[in-house]
C-alpha cells in the first residue's frame, strides 16, 4: 500500500510529466537523427532516408556472406584483378582508387565489407582505406583470419597499452572464443545502437531530476514531521519510498529504451541481431552477437543507473531541498561528458571509463582491463560490479540518512 | 499511562533550545505556552521523535522511546505547525495514504477516513485535491490525520494559527471531541485558545518550564498583580512606556488600561480576577506584547 501511494506521489507531480515528457522527445530526437541524417548514393546521385536505408539493404543481399579465408582470397583477388587494368584506376597524386565503372559496379555495394577485410592487414594504429588490397600477397590466399590474430597480438603488446601478461592472456581467450568463419550481413540498426548508448544519460537524468524530491522534497514541504511521526515512518516507510523510486527509474528508463532503441530498430530493421560484433570492427575481442552486446552493455547501464537512483536517494535524505540535490548530481553525471580519455591506462583513463557517462559507452574495441591481484576484468564486468556495490552502499546509507533525520 | 520527559536538552551550536525539562504528564489536555522561539516546537518535535535529544530522555508508561519503536509511535499523532501537503492527492487520498504510514490495516484505514472525514466537515470536498483548500480545510485535514490511529497521545503545534475566529472556534471544538482520555500538547501563543480547553498549563521560555499548573489554580500566581483603572490619554501613553498593558479600552475621554504589575502603579488602580492572558504578559511582558501586534489575540 505505501509503495502504491509513494508511486502515486511520484507519478503525480506536474513536473515529473513534464520532465518525462521533454526526456522522451530528447531522446526521441537524438535516436531519430541517424535515420533523418541517412545516406548512402550510387551512380545517380545521393540517397536519403528510408530510400537510403531501403536501397542499402538491397545492397546487403549478395554480402550476407560467411567470411571464410577463401571468401576474403576470392574478394581481395577480384579487386586485384580490376586495378590490373589502368582504365579502372585514378590517382589523386597520393592514393590510387577504383574509378567508374569498376567502383560503381564492383566496390561501392561492398565498401564497409571491403574496408573491414582491409583493416585487419594495417598495423596497428594505422588506416589506409583499401590501399594496401591491390599489393597484398595471395599465392597462399589472404590467411584472413591469421592476419586478423596477429593484428590483436600486436594490440596487445603495444608498449602504450602498457598491459601485463594477465591482461594479454584474458584478451587473448576472450578474442580466440570469436567464432570463426565471421557472418557477414545488413546490421545498421544495431551499429546506431551500439554506437549512441551515451544519448541515454539524458533519460538518466531526468530519473535522477524526479526522484530527487522523494526525501528532500518532504524536508521542503513540511511532511517530514508527519511522516516520520508515523509508526512506519522511518522503517516500512523509507524501504516503500526506495522501492517505488528504484521501480519508477526502472519503468522510466525502460519506456525510454523502447523509444531510443524502438526507433533505429523500425527504420532500419531487427536484421544483424544475430550477427558477430567483429563485422563492426575486427578486432574486437568480445564474443558476441550485436543483440547480446546490446543487453550486456544495457544491464551495465541498468546498474549505473539504479547506483545513481541510490547515490541521488542518498543525497535526497541528506539534503534540504531537491535543487541542493541536483546541483551535486549533474556535475556527477555530466563533467565527465567534458573529459577525454588519452589512452586506455593510468589511473586517469581507468577512472574516466568508469564514471557514469562513459560507463554507459560500451568500448567493446579497446581492450580496457582491470587488473585485481591476478584477476583480470574486463571494462564491462568491472563497471557492472562497481556499480552493484555502489548501490548496495548507497541504498543502506540513505535509509539511515532518513532515520538520522 | 505516563508521558515522563527526563531532563531534556537539545542544543542547536551554542544555543540551548530546550534546557533540561522535566515534566510527568498523564492524560489530560496541557496547553503548552511561550513567545516564539521559547522552544516549544523543538519540545513537541522530540516528543514525537522527529527530532533526537541532545540529552535526556522520554518515556511512555516507564520506556524510552528507542526501547518501544514503533510500538511508541502507534500512540501518537501529531500535527506540526505549517505542515505540508501533498498538493496533487486528494483529501481523501492523503488520509489513507498517512493511515498506512501509521500502519492501519485497509479496512480500518477506509472506515477511519470516512469517520473523521466526516467530523472534520470534510467529507463533501474528500475527493478534491488538497491543493484547492483553504487554510482552515487544511488545518482540519491536519488534524484528522493526527486522530486517524486514535493515538493515546495527540500533539498539536499551533493548530490555529492563522484560523479566523469561526475557525478557531470550530477548532478547539474538535481538539475538545478528540482528547478523551489523552495526553494533548496544545502548543500556542494564543492564549485564548488554551483557556478554553486547556486542563493544565505549561509556560515555557528559553527553553524551561516556567510553570506547570491545573487550569483552575494556575493564575493564582499574580492574584493582587492585576490592576484595572482610568486615565487620560497623554498618561496612557506613560503608562504603557512603564508597565506590561493587557488591554487598553476607550470610555467616553477617557482610557481604561488594565496592567498587570508587581505593584499598584497608581493610586486609584483597584486589583481585578487575573486572567491567563494577564499570566502569560506577566512571564513574557515585551516578547508577548510585540507578539499581540502580530497575532490575533482575543
Amino acid at each position: 500500500m505505501l509503495i502504491k501511494y509513494e508511486f502515486l506521489k511520484i507519478l503525480r507531480k506536474k513536473s515529473t510529466i513534464i520532465v518525462m515528457v521533454i526526456s522522451l522527445l530528447l531522446t526521441a530526437f537524438l535516436f531519430g537523427l541517424p535515420i533523418l541524417q541517412f545516406q548512402t548514393y550510387n551512380q545517380d546521385g545521393v540517397i536519403k532516408g528510408f530510400d537510403g536505408i531501403a536501397y542499402e539493404k538491397e545492397q546487403y543481399k549478395d554480402l550476407s556472406v560467411p567470411i571464410t579465408d577463401e571468401y576474403v582470397t576470392r574478394t581481395i583477388a577480384e579487386y586485384q584483378k580490376l586495378f590490373e587494368n589502368p582504365d579502372n584506376v585514378g590517382y589523386d597524386g597520393n592514393e590510387k582508387f577504383l574509378i567508374g565503372d569498376a567502383y560503381w559496379d564492383y566496390v561501392a555495394p561492398r565498401e564497409n565489407l571491403l574496408s573491414s577485410i582491409a583493416s585487419v592487414y594495417d598495423a596497428p594504429g594505422e588506416n589506409s582505406g583499401l590501399n594496401k588490397l591491390p599489393e597484398l600477397d595471395l599465392t597462399n590466399g589472404a590467411n584472413f583470419y591469421q592476419a586478423r590474430n596477429e593484428k590483436i597480438e600486436s594490440l596487445l603488446n603495444t608498449p602504450s597499452r602498457n598491459l601485463s601478461d594477465e591482461q594479454k592472456e584474458y584478451w587473448s581467450n576472450m578474442a580466440g572464443k570469436v567464432d570463426t568463419p565471421l557472418q557477414y550481413g545488413y546490421h545498421e540498426g544495431w551499429e546506431v545502437i551500439i554506437t549512441s548508448f551515451e544519448l541515454l544519460m539524458f533519460a538518466m537524468l531526468a530519473v535522477c531530476i524526479v526522484i530527487a524530491p522523494v526525501f528532500s522534497g518532504e524536508y521542503q514541504a513540511g511532511t517530514d514531521a508527519v511522516i516520520l511521526s508515523g509508526k512506519y515512518g522511518k522503517t516500512k516507510l523509507v524501504t516503500a519510498k526506495i522501492i517505488s523510486s528504484l521501480l519508477f527509474g526502472v519503468l522510466a528508463f525502460t519506456l525510454h529504451i523502447i523509444v531510443a532503441f524502438g526507433l533505429p530498430l523500425a527504420a532500419f530493421g531487427t536484421d544483424g541481431w544475430n550477427l558477430p560484433l567483429q563485422i563492426a570492427g575486427m578486432t574486437i575481442p568480445y564474443p558476441y552477437t550485436f543483440l547480446q552486446a546490446t543487453l550486456i552493455n544495457l544491464g551495465v547501464i541498468y546498474l549505473v543507473l539504479i547506483a545513481m537512483i541510490g547515490l541521488t536517494l542518498l543525497l535526497s535524505a541528506k539534503m534540504k531541498s531537491p535543487y541542493l540535490v541536483l546541483i551535486v548530481l549533474v556535475p556527477v553525471l555530466f563533467i565527465p561528458l567534458f573529459l577525454s580519455p588519452n589512452g586506455t591506462t593510468g589511473a586517469y583513463n581507468l577512472t574516466l571509463f568508469l564514471l557514469p557517462y562513459r560507463s554507459t559507452m560500451p568500448e567493446i574495441g579497446k581492450y580496457i582491463s582491470y587488473q585485481i591481484g591476478g584477476i583480470v576484468f574486463d571494462v564491462l564486468s568491472i563497471r557492472a560490479i562497481l556499480y552493484a556495490v555502489l548501490t548496495a552502499i548507497m541504498l543502506p546509507l540513505a535509509r539511515l540518512g532518513i532515520k538520522k533525520h | 499511562m505516563q508521558l515522563q520527559i527526563q531532563d531534556l536538552c537539545k542544543q542547536y551550536g551554542t544555543k540551548c533550545a530546550v534546557n533540561h525539562v522535566n515534566a510527568n504528564l498523564a492524560p489530560g489536555v496541557y496547553g503548552l505556552l511561550g513567545a516564539n522561539g521559547a522552544g516549544k516546537t523543538t519540545l513537541m518535535r522530540m516528543i514525537c521523535g522527529v527530532l533526537k535529544p541532545t540529552s535526556g530522555s522520554i518515556r511512555l508508561n516507564g520506556k524510552t522511546i528507542e526501547e518501544l519503536g514503533e510500538q511508541y509511535y502507534s500512540h501518537l499523532g501529531y500535527m506540526p505547525q505549517d505542515f505540508g501537503f501533498y498538493p496533487d492527492f486528494t483529501a481523501r487520498e492523503f488520509m489513507l495514504y498517512m493511515a498506512a504510514v501509521k500502519g492501519l490495516d485497509a479496512k480500518t484505514a477506509k472506515e477511519r477516513t470516512e469517520q473523521l472525514l466526516h467530523m472534520v466537515n470534510l467529507q463533501e470536498v474528500s475527493n478534491k485535491k488538497v491543493k484547492s483548500f483553504s487554510g482552515g480545510m487544511k488545518q482540519r485535514l491536519g488534524i484528522a490525520q493526527a486522530e486517524l490511529n486514535q493515538p493515546s497521545i495527540l500533539i498539536l503545534d499551533e493548530p490555529t494559527a492563522g484560523l479566523d475566529p469561526k475557525e478557531r472556534v470550530r477548532f478547539r471544538n474538535l481538539i475538545s471531541d478528540f482528547a478523551k482520555e489523552k495526553i494533548v500538547i496544545l502548543s500556542t501563543h494564543i492564549v485564548s485558545d488554551v483557556s478554553y480547553i486547556a486542563d493544565y498549563i505549561l509556560m515555557m521560555k528559553n527553553g524551561q518550564f516556567l510553570l506547570g499548573e491545573p487550569m483552575e489554580t494556575v493564575t493564582n500566581g499574580i492574584k493582587g498583580k492585576v490592576w484595572e483603572f482610568l486615565t487620560d490619554n497623554r498618561e496612557a501613553a506613560e503608562y504603557s512606556r512603564h508597565f506590561s498593558v493587557v488591554n487598553l479600552h476607550h470610555e467616553n475621554n477617557k482610557v481604561r488600561l488594565r496592567i498587570v504589575s508587581d505593584t499598584a502603579p497608581t493610586a486609584d488602580a483597584v486589583t481585578v480576577e487575573p486572567s491567563l492572558e494577564d499570566l502569560f504578559l506577566y512571564h513574557f511582558g515585551e516578547d508577548a506584547q510585540s507578539e499581540r501586534s502580530n497575532d490575533y489575540v482575543d
